[in-house]
């Protein structure tokens, strides 16, 4: 980092000037530079969509529960549809088309640290089948994402932490949960740094790298039943999908589970590229890796939110069966600047050795 | 529960395929269990007015004992008035007058007025016709000379109305529906259940039959009882719903059936009232409500009713507490197709009222083969539901041969007071569990 330390800015809260370094602010200590969810902004539109069409109609009320007073439709709430931006990373989440409310979840964070600002994601997927799945998935990306961002501000081991962070998910769901009602969420985090990629998931969210070169790949492996056919060798990916039992997940996240046993890998791109995690509701529509990169790039290197925003509106496009989620992250995490110098040729995915969490 | 003292549970499969219109769902009322926690001007006896009507015509002397057990069920039920309480005593024959106060008004409860009335009373002979349109108009008059918002009338008699034509007896129901809630007894067997069950029903109360009078007195106290236990009156079932959608039916399923649906009073956009009558603590009732709506795409959710409970009074209308029917469109079957177990056994409860009542007017026309689907249709609903108390009147008018099936064979020789009873008593339900 060349970066002036001076010219960082000033605190938002006291004004007082703060070097790119700090997390929080030396003066009043507020945090300077938080993580983001995909949360709602509380209420719901302040007008009904359908009947607001109609210019002869009466502006009608909406009640407390999100009702229009004339229609009776529920409008929609913040939660529904939701974007984030960081800059290097940004995210776009929406409820889709044929689901009531949007269960997936999204947590961002940046650290400045000074080997060079680190991109956090999580995104979370509730499990549809368990008690309040929307609740579920934000409260585990919410945790996760805290527990990343500090680590990485200490300066920890990105696989370290990522352990860490799958546990204070868990935790969440466990505070959450009551005997007999178990909330559960699928989940994926990527921690994005100037040397790697590092993916740990539980579930069917994915991670992938895309770049415009040959090395744009999948990240992370769906524990799924599908996934477990192909890897078997029993079915080809199409025929996989095609099945009954594709989308019945192996792994998740839930406040039933005494421990959680996550996947993870760490990718050194051999060059510039993005990082895409998502929900199903979008690689159900383009599952191959040459295909997202080819939705997603060049503009995801230089505008990752209308890049996440453009791959939503394809998902919705497409059917919108689930609900979606969209995250996109530069790599490296480094903004505008000239080509990256690295020429390591070979495309190195390791698989970490796989381990329960302490 | 709420500050009202008042909560409306809703339970129903809210999803809907594509395309679906039907929304039905089960609205439970319950009230406080503590009077203090209920809403309303509480437990004012100025606020309560009760008359008892009591058949004196000449049939009361046969036997003789059922005037007198009337006289003393008169004076059991005058005991539990509250100090305070407005009452009064009407008797009935082809006319109508006041037995106590004599002067028509109406008597404010302490002991020296309990007592004065219990002598009144004492002193009722029978003698003369039966017109029950001119007993209810004048208990209307009555009421209408005094400010009490809980005003309650029980009602005896053991003849059918044959002083007054049908349509004297319409004309005065009518005048007093909403003015006055209204117990009605039958004793003995002479007496016509529809004609009681239409006063009943359009007055807000109960009906049944005493067989023998010596179960009068019990029976008397144990109405007065309830009616001293209500406090909030006038309240009202509101159902609001969409734009373009219509109410196909509003129902209480519990503890009786009783369809409110041809009782909307409109209230507001978009809403309407449905009687409901006076609310005591530690009541619950459980209401089937019927909407049709226009359907949205499939992932679409709407607001397809509100239930509310609104208590009316001059002042305005308090709302007590409400629940929402929602509908959600989805192309998942498994959703759609789930049949909520309150709403299938409200909806068998219902049928199994209306089986019960068809099935003894086709016996009583002649039917015998009408007859017997009808109660073998009704043997079995009872049976499934676990009616036991209307299980048991069935099987005292028909044979059982398999309760599971329904089939049965109509019994020769039925006891009138039996048939009575299962009339009567079709409207009783058992309550769903959640």
């Amino acid at each position: 980092m060349t970066a002036d330390p001076g010219a960082a800015g000033t605190c938002p809260l006291c004004g007082a000037p703060t070097t790119v370094s700090d997390s929080f602010c030396e003066s009043c200590g507020t945090e300077l530079s938080p993580p983001m969810a995909s949360t709602a902004p509380p209420g719901y539109l302040a007008e009904c969509p359908v009947c607001s069409v109609d210019p002869e109609a009466p502006p009608s009320a909406i009640t407390a529960e999100g009702y229009c007073e004339s229609c009776g439709r529920k409008v929609p709430s913040g939660r529904d549809h939701s974007e984030l931006d960081l800059g290097l990373l940004a995210g776009v989440t929406d409820r889709g088309l044929r689901h009531t409310r949007n269960e997936d979840a999204m947590a961002l964070a940046m650290a400045s640290v000074p080997g060079g600002p680190v991109s956090i994601a999580v995104v979370c997927d509730g499990v549809s089948t368990s008690p309040r799945p929307d609740e579920a998935s934000l409260a585990a990306a919410q945790a996760a994402v805290r527990t990343l961002l500090t680590s990485a501000r200490r300066g920890e081991d990105p696989a370290e932490a990522s352990l860490a962070a799958v546990n204070s998910a868990h935790r969440a769901l466990a505070r959450l949960g009551s005997p007999g009602e178990a909330p559960s969420a699928t989940y994926i985090s990527a921690v994005i740094d100037s040397e790697a990629v590092t993916v740990f998931w539980l579930g069917d969210s994915r991670a992938y790298w895309l770049s415009t070169g040959p090395d744009a790949t999948r990240l992370s492996t769906d524990d799924s039943v599908a996934e477990e056919l192909v890897a078997r060798g029993a079915m080809g990916e199409a025929e996989a999908l095609a099945s009954p039992q594709a989308h019945v997940i192996t792994r998740w996240l839930g406040a039933d589970l005494a421990e959680p046993r996550p996947h993870g890998v760490r990718f050194e791109p051999p060059g510039p590229g993005v990082v895409l995690v998502c929900s199903d509701g979008l690689w159900n529509y383009r599952p191959e890796t040459a295909g997202l990169a080819e939705l997603a790039l060049p503009a995801a290197l230089t505008d990752p939110l209308g890049a996440a925003a453009e791959l939503v509106k394809f998902a919705l496009d497409a059917g919108g069966m689930d609900n979606i989620t969209v995250v996109l992250a530069l790599f490296p995490p480094v903004p505008a600047e000239p080509p990256h110098p690295k020429t390591v040729p070979v495309r190195r995915l390791e698989t970490l050795p796989r381990r329960t969490a302490p | 529960m709420t500050e009202s003292g008042f909560t409306v549970d809703v339970d129903q499969n809210q999803y809907l395929p594509e395309g679906g219109r039907e929304v039905s769902a089960i609205a439970t009322v319950t009230s406080a269990a503590d009077a203090a926690g209920l809403a309303g001007p509480g437990p004012e006896p100025e606020g309560s007015a009760e008359i008892i009507i009591i058949d004196c015509s000449g049939s009361m002397e046969h036997p003789r004992t059922k005037i007198a057990e009337a006289r003393a069920a008169t004076a059991a039920a005058v005991d539990v008035v509250r100090d305070g309480v407005l009452f009064s005593v009407i008797a009935g024959t082809n006319l109508a007058w006041p037995a106590f106060p004599a002067d028509g008004s109406m008597a404010r409860a302490d002991a020296a007025s309990r007592a004065a009335a219990k002598q009144a009373v004492a002193g009722l002979r029978a003698g003369g016709g039966t017109a029950i349109g001119q007993w209810l108009e004048l208990a209307r008059q009555m009421f209408a000379g005094y400010p009490a918002t809980l005003r309650h009338a029980i009602l005896l008699t053991d003849g059918k109305n044959q002083h007054e034509s049908p349509e004297q007896l319409a004309t005065a129901i009518r005048e007093c529906e909403g003015v006055f809630s209204c117990d009605c007894r039958g004793v003995g067997t002479d007496w016509e259940v529809n004609e009681l069950r239409a006063i009943s029903t359009a007055l807000l109360g109960s009906v049944d039959i005493v067989p023998d009078p010596a179960g009068l007195a019990a029976d008397f106290a144990a109405m007065m009882q309830s009616a001293m236990g209500k406090q909030v009156a006038d309240v009202a079932l509101r159902v609001w719903t969409p734009q373009h959608a219509t109410v196909r039916f509003v129902k209480q399923v519990a503890p009786t059936v009783d369809d409110l649906t041809g009782r909307r009073t409109p209230a507001g956009p978009q809403a309407g009232d449905y009687p409901t009558g006076a609310w005591g603590p530690d009541e619950s009732r459980d209401y089937h409500v019927g909407v049709e709506v226009t359907p949205a795409g499939v992932g679409q959710e709407m607001l397809a009713a509100r239930v509310s409970l609104v208590a009316n009074s001059p002042s305005g209308a308090e709302v007590l507490g409400q629940g929402l029917v929602r509908a959600i469109w989805t192309d998942d079957e498994a959703l759609s197709t789930k049949i909520n177990p309150r709403v299938a056994h409200y909806t068998g409860q219902a049928e199994l009222a209306a089986v019960i009542q068809d099935g003894l007017e086709a016996r009583k026309q002649g039917d015998e083969e009408t007859a017997t689907a009808k109660l073998g249709r009704a043997v079995a609903l009872a049976h499934q539901s676990g009616n036991e108390e209307t299980a048991k009147l069935l099987a005292k008018v028909v044979d059982v041969v398999d309760a599971e099936t329904g089939t049965v064979r109509l019994r020769k020789q039925v006891e009138d007071a039996d048939e009575m009873a299962l009339d009567t008593r079709s409207t009783k339900t058992v309550r769903a569990r959640k």
